[in-house]
């Protein structure tokens, strides 16, 4: 029967010729033996895909390993998170300050303000020693004229407007003093107090110096009011960045980096269209001035000493997503008339195919499967020592495991409990180090329950974090005590964390009224102490500090539900809202010490961070008192306040830093070319602020396992 | 023929319809945000979130988001939350991706089922048909992942050759036979994984079927003719029990869309599945909801092409 | 899992010979011969009972505390002792030894595969028994009000098979990850939702049945008698009408139990502090090198309970199947 044979035969001949395929893959061991190249090919596996390739949009952690290696900001972090000149080379700080000349003031002697009187007499002051602080710190004043100035302000429903309106006021800007400072100073008004009088900056009639349109309501009026005075201050401060950019640095197409790219870097996040996540980084800026075309000035509306670290953002090339760029890609791409007008950086095929200054150049990416980079040759620091860089997309923790261990993959992001099996093996060698992350269980202070500090510390030394860290983390965790990363100077080692002790929580508890009823639970006023407990889905330690935590909290006689939610949903419906009891979660904190959104209490409304809805004035004045000061000393002792402040408050129950944990091939090293030619080899080692890919531009996978 | 073909036409496309605004209507009303409202930036405001939302037209009514949508869709300027692609771009190329895979799967299990179940139909009652009973169940009540996790595992361990993705890495170099050859080793795991639940079903399938036939009386006719036992069951009985299968083939389609996304995520492979799996957890709305009617249209086109083919190949079926 | 079973479309004969023997007693000769399906009937029987202790014993009466975190006896294999002297005498196991060993919390791995026996089981019946409801209740309506139209445009059987077919339209498990994902976790909406997107083939096969039993002659007479429709309809349409879908819902039971430990694997499964074999099993899936118990053990457990039920229901078609039986 010639059917019954062609049945029996089709599957036969499809599964000889499947598995005959396998003669001709080569085995992890020649991939990696038999291949010279795989020597200068660094790997390195994922569990996400990038999503958008651009220094100014992207917002996730596979885009932000990536475009680190295709672009370079002007500047990054030393071996020690200090500041250092990437394309900049050096750059300066200073301060011009702007007093408005009231006329409705009178000096503290009873005679009338005016702008040459005032400057008179504060030059006087400086030359008699009277403002001796002030003094060795102005560089010169002027006496600026008055100038009329129109400006644009959008007016949206909280000013009583449907929908937003943008109104054109004019201002008679009276005359100002303006001073050079050597320095930033955020007290240098208050210096020329025993001039100007105690009252003068109190108050300033605007309404004398702005023409509105036509057609407003009073309450419009009163809000535009309040913008002026936010706009045109009667003292302001106003920081000046100088950068000086490196000369020479080519981008990866060829075309030399200038003064004009970092201009056009800032536009583009600033440009509405864009919808950067950046702005509010570079929205102190108040203009952007290039002096040459190595030379840019930054000039800042007030005082915000961070804003310079948002500097470390990769700079973009101007010509090839200016306007002129743009309309070449849409006629291209041969976009309708809508699409046009909709057309924004977002859109660009440039996020797909980066070119920026960076040690590697874009090659290729294939979605969910791998990106694909190489190095560039004419790299201003010298070329890297890996020829080609891929991070290879692996969804799944285990099958990323067995790759890693074939030596498919150079490195992934293994789990603590992997890296205690590593740390046994020869092949490899492993790093674990201190990063900008800590995990906490965060506490609604809003709910009576959770009020009074004594409860949320007794809850906290309800929990043994040590267990956690040595049987949950392998070791690989830090006990922290406060709200700043350990390895920055912000941090006060100082401060000891609370002690596991059952017992005595258990004591706070019952001096606060809550005793043992009998079920075992706590009780007061004829209610059990419960509630509930939740954190997101997907990230088992979480979930497994969920149960731990129940179960201490069990012992002492507090009832914990948990519940676990898919991320969005978590942070729609319980975080953002505030709609929770305590939650379970981690900050990725920066190098700078502002804690502004997730400390102030301004900053506890629906969507914004203080979710835990912390609010104590002393902490407020030290937070806003941080991120106004530029000296690096007084931020310090004032970051060590607050640690304690939030320390003695426990608003959370901070658990620990997690280790960023690295686990690579001991072949994989640092190369250094000597004068003569030859190589030397020098293991890999972590910086101080627990980077190890501080050298990656050194790393090179050996053909032998060296020995040091 | 051709009025039904119209009718059935116009039905399907009205069917695509209801199905876009039941499967928007479920993604809208449940609660999450796309990610992008969201992101875990601690220097995002809310004026940037409402930007972003309003680019995205979130805050309108439903059917207008309906309206955008299909619009977008239909002048081929959808774009996905996430990244700003074109969706049908993004579709079209996971779409290659998982096409490979999804023809070695179907060639497997239909070259394997049927001789299998055949012959157990055949032999009914004997080990062999007992046998593959129990192995076919067997198959599918085994959990897959743990059944590639193992295979993985020890395929890796004994033979030392990659069999995550779609291909191995660093063989830029190699000549064109070594790199196809290379995408077909990569096929065969998963796409062994993958069969080894529908050869399972489709046996059993065919073996009822072809009991169903085998007790008719034209078999009993054909095998008191004298016939060979053989060109009874391969020529009469067979032919007769095949009818059902091309509904059956209708029904495969689909199978490339939704049927895979663990084993995709298991063996790092870029296809449809996964792409929808992460478009659910990123809340990309414009992706969800095109790939799902993407494979609505799939079954559609399925069942239409089984209807005119059982049409055709029955000649009890008249079409009106 | 990525391919659910397909039923097959099992007619019944219309050739009503008089049964030598009661229906009940034929069924049960076929299906004793059954050595398979027999011998996975008293295993489910067995796991019946397990489920239910599993329930008493880890939530009423608490013999068996699978809350109980230990984390100095992390990864214990099975059948080892707690460590002497570390773990607190309250919270020592049951008996004193760890029978299935321990998972990365230093819980105990048996008392919660007990408690999830209950919840998995359940999990399969609830869904497995919603979706034959709804297929039953639909696919009767459809077969016997089929010609019956609504404000005279379109019949029922037109509005229900095309609601059927819109809902085969819709990759089911695409359809159940996204309202799971972003439904509030908890077991119930797990069954609910594997419920509601798995009615569709037991609503083909009822109403399939009904069309060929609706013009039969005791229909007709129950009509002339006058009997009320639903009746007629659920009294002696329905359970004629069953034998297919007591077959699919048999299936259904394990189609539904592989389901949960799918989506487990994905991260949408039962939540704690629930337990099932699908949580457990994908939770020890990263632990695989360190404690490959944390696999093996619910992957057995669901293997034998999945298999267990698909040759039930295998043995029940079988027996059920009047065209096969005399032979």
């Amino acid at each position: 029967m010639p059917l019954k044979r062609a049945l029996l035969l089709a599957p036969l001949l499809l599964t000889l010729f499947l598995l005959q395929s396998y003669f001709w893959v080569p085995t992890y061991e020649k991939q990696s033996v038999g291949n010279p190249e795989r020597l200068v090919t660094y790997i390195e596996g994922s569990i996400g895909d990038a999503k958008i390739l651009n220094p100014i949009l992207h917002a996730d952690t596979a885009s932000a390993t990536i475009v680190n290696h295709v672009f370079d900001g002007l500047l990054d972090l030393d071996e020690n998170l200090n500041l250092r000149g990437r394309l900049a080379t050096h750059w300066t700080i200073s301060e011009k300050a702007y007093l408005l000349v009231n006329p409705d003031n009178r000096f503290p002697d009873g005679v009338e303000v005016t702008g040459e009187r005032l400057l008179a007499r504060i030059r006087r002051a400086l030359k008699d020693g009277v403002l001796s602080e002030a003094a060795s710190n102005i560089l010169s004043i002027e006496l600026l004229p008055p100038e009329r100035q129109t400006h644009t302000f959008s007016l949206d429903e909280k000013a009583g407007t449907s929908g937003t309106r943008e109104v054109d006021v004019t201002l008679t800007i009276p005359e100002r003093l303006r001073f050079t400072l050597r320095e930033v100073d955020q007290d240098f008004f208050k210096r020329l107090v025993p001039i100007i009088g105690d009252r003068y900056l109190l108050h300033f009639p605007y309404e004398r110096y702005m023409e509105f349109p036509d057609g407003l309501t009073s309450e419009q009026k009163t809000h535009l009011h309040a913008r002026v005075a936010e706009y045109l201050p009667v003292a302001e401060h106003n920081p000046e960045i100088l950068f000086f950019l490196r000369k020479g640095v080519k981008f990866h197409d060829g075309h030399e980096f200038d003064a004009g790219d970092v201009k056009f870097t800032y536009e583009a996040i600033m440009n509405p269209k864009n919808l950067s996540p950046r702005t509010s980084d570079f929205e102190p800026i108040k203009y952007i001035d290039i002096l040459d075309p190595y030379t840019v000035r930054v000039v800042y509306k007030r005082l915000f000493s961070p804003a310079i670290n948002a500097w470390t953002m990769g700079i973009l090339p101007e010509h090839l997503l200016n306007d002129e760029a743009m309309q070449r890609e849409m006629d291209r791409r041969g976009l309708s008339e809508a699409a046009r007008a909709a057309f924004g950086m977002r859109d660009s095929e440039f996020n797909r195919h980066p070119i920026g200054t960076g040690r590697f150049r874009f090659i290729e990416w294939h979605s969910d499967e791998f990106i694909h980079l190489e190095r560039f040759e004419d790299y201003w620091e010298g070329p890297a020592e890996f020829k080609h860089y891929y991070m290879r997309i692996i969804p799944d923790l285990l099958t990323q495991e067995v790759e890693f261990r074939a030596g498919a993959v150079d490195y992934y992001g293994a789990q603590p409990h992997q890296v205690a099996r590593y740390k046994k093996d020869p092949r490899y060698q492993s790093f674990s180090t201190l990063g900008f992350g800590y995990t906490y269980i965060g506490y609604n202070n809003r709910r009576p329950l959770f009020a009074d500090p004594e409860v949320r510390r007794a809850l906290g030394m309800a929990i043994n974090v040590d267990e956690i860290i040595t049987y949950l983390l392998y070791g690989e965790g830090e006990r922290i005590t406060g709200p700043y990363p350990k390895n920055t100077p912000w941090y006060d080692h100082s401060v000891q964390p609370l002690p596991y002790d059952p017992a005595g929580a258990r004591r706070l508890l019952e001096e606060r009224g809550w005793t043992l009823n009998a079920d075992g639970w706590l009780e007061k006023d004829g209610k059990i102490f419960e509630f509930n407990l939740i954190t997101n889905n997907g990230n088992p330690i979480r979930k497994n500090i969920l149960t731990i935590a129940q179960n201490a909290w069990k012992k002492i006689g507090v009832k914990c539900n948990t519940q676990l939610f898919e991320w969005a949903v978590f942070l729609k419906d319980f975080v953002n809202t505030g709609e929770f009891d305590a939650v379970v979660l981690g900050w990725s904190m920066g190098i700078d010490p502002d804690l502004y959104q997730i400390w102030h209490s301004s900053q506890a409304g629906p969507q914004q961070l203080n979710f835990v809805g912390y609010n104590n004035p002393k902490a407020d004045d030290l937070i806003v008192r941080i991120r106004r000061e530029y000296n690096r000393e007084v931020q310090q002792a004032l970051a060590h306040q607050l640690h304690r402040l939030i320390y003695e408050d426990q608003p959370y129950t901070f658990l620990y830093a997690p280790l960023s944990t690295a686990v690579l091939d001991k072949k994989i090293v640092l190369v250094y070319h000597e004068p003569d030619g030859t190589e030397r080899y020098e293991k890999i080692y972590p910086t101080k602020s627990g980077n190890i890919y501080f050298h990656f531009g050194r790393w090179r996978k050996l053909a032998f396992t060296p020995e040091f | 023929m051709w009025a039904f073909i119209g009718r059935n036409l116009v039905l399907r496309i009205a069917l695509l319809f209801v199905v876009s605004v039941l499967i928007h209507t479920i993604i809208h009303i449940a609660p999450g945000e796309p990610s992008q409202v969201d992101p875990s930036n601690p220097r995002m405001k809310p004026e940037d979130i409402a930007k972003i939302r309003a680019a995205f037209h979130l805050d309108d009514p439903l059917y207008l988001q309906y309206a955008y949508w299909l619009t977008d869709l239909l002048t081929g300027e959808l774009k996905s939350f996430k990244d700003n692609q074109p969706v049908l771009g993004k579709i079209w190329r996971r779409f290659l991706n998982s096409l490979p895979l999804f023809v070695c799967t179907t060639l497997l299990v239909w070259t394997l089922a049927f001789p299998v179940g055949i012959h157990a139909a055949v032999t009914r009652g004997s080990m062999f048909d007992r046998t593959s009973t129990f192995l076919a169940y067997a198959m599918i009540s085994f959990p897959g992942f743990v059944l590639a996790y193992i295979l993985i595992l020890e395929i890796v361990q004994f033979f030392e050759i990659p069999v995550i993705g779609l291909r191995t890495f660093g063989m830029e170099s190699a000549s064109s036979l070594f790199k196809f050859m290379d995408r077909i080793w990569h096929l065969v795991l998963p796409a062994f994984v993958g069969a080894l639940g529908g050869i399972a079903v489709l046996s059993r399938y065919v073996r009822s079927q072809m009991l169903e036939v085998v007790n008719q009386d034209y078999i009993r006719t054909a095998r008191a003719k004298g016939l060979e036992e053989d060109t009874v069951i391969y020529r009469h009985a067979l032919r007769n029990a095949l009818l059902p299968f091309i509904t059956m083939f209708g029904l495969l389609l689909p199978g490339l869309v939704g049927g895979s996304v663990i084993f995709e995520t298991i063996f790092a492979w870029p296809g449809l599945g996964r792409l929808g799996f992460e478009a659910i957890l990123s809340r990309d709305f414009p992706v969800i909801l095109t790939l799902n009617v993407f494979g609505a249209a799939l079954t559609l086109v399925g069942t239409f092409v089984s209807d005119v083919l059982y049409a055709v190949a029955d000649p009890r079926i008249r079409l009106e | 899992m990525t391919s659910t079973p397909v039923h097959t479309d099992v007619t019944l004969s219309s050739e009503t010979l008089a049964p030598p023997e009661t229906p009940w007693q034929e069924f049960w000769r076929t299906f004793k011969k059954d050595k398979l399906a027999l011998g996975s009937t008293v295993i489910l029987i067995g796991l019946l009972i397990v489920g239910l202790s599993g329930k008493i014993f880890t939530e009423w009466i608490v013999v068996f505390d699978t809350e109980v975190v230990r984390l100095p006896d992390k990864f214990k294999p099975p059948l080892s002792t707690p460590s002497q002297g570390i773990i607190p005498e309250q919270d020592l196991p049951a008996l004193g030894l760890y029978l299935l060993g321990t998972d990365e919390l230093g819980r105990d791995v048996f008392a919660r595969m007990l408690q999830g026996s209950f919840v998995s089981l359940s999990i399969g019946f609830v869904a497995a028994g919603l979706s034959m409801i709804i297929g039953v209740i639909l696919g009767a309506l459809a077969g016997f009000f089929g010609t019956v139209k609504i404000f005279k445009l379109v019949s029922v059987d037109t509005l229900i098979m095309r609601f059927t077919d819109v809902m085969l339209c819709i990759p089911t498990f695409f359809l159940i990850l996204t309202v799971v994902a972003l439904l509030p976790p908890s077991i119930y909406n797990i069954m609910i939702v594997i419920g509601l997107t798995s009615w569709m083939g037991n609503c083909r096969l009822v109403r399939a049945e009904i069309l060929a039993l609706r013009e039969q002659d005791f229909v007709q007479a129950g009509k002339a008698l006058g009997l009320p429709e639903h009746r007629i309809i659920f009294r002696h349409l329905v359970p004629n009408a069953m034998s297919p879908v007591l077959v699919s819902t048999t299936i259904g039971v394990a189609t539904a139990i592989l389901t949960e430990s799918a989506l487990s694997f994905l991260g949408f499964g039962a939540q704690p502090p629930h337990a099932t074999w699908g949580n457990i099993l994908s939770d020890g899936k990263g632990f695989i090198f360190d404690a490959p118990w944390l696999v093996m053990i619910p992957g057995t457990a669901i293997f034998v309970v999945v298999l267990a039920f698909n040759l039930v229901g295998e043995g029940l078609r079988e027996a059920l199947n009047p065209k096969l039986r005399r032979r």
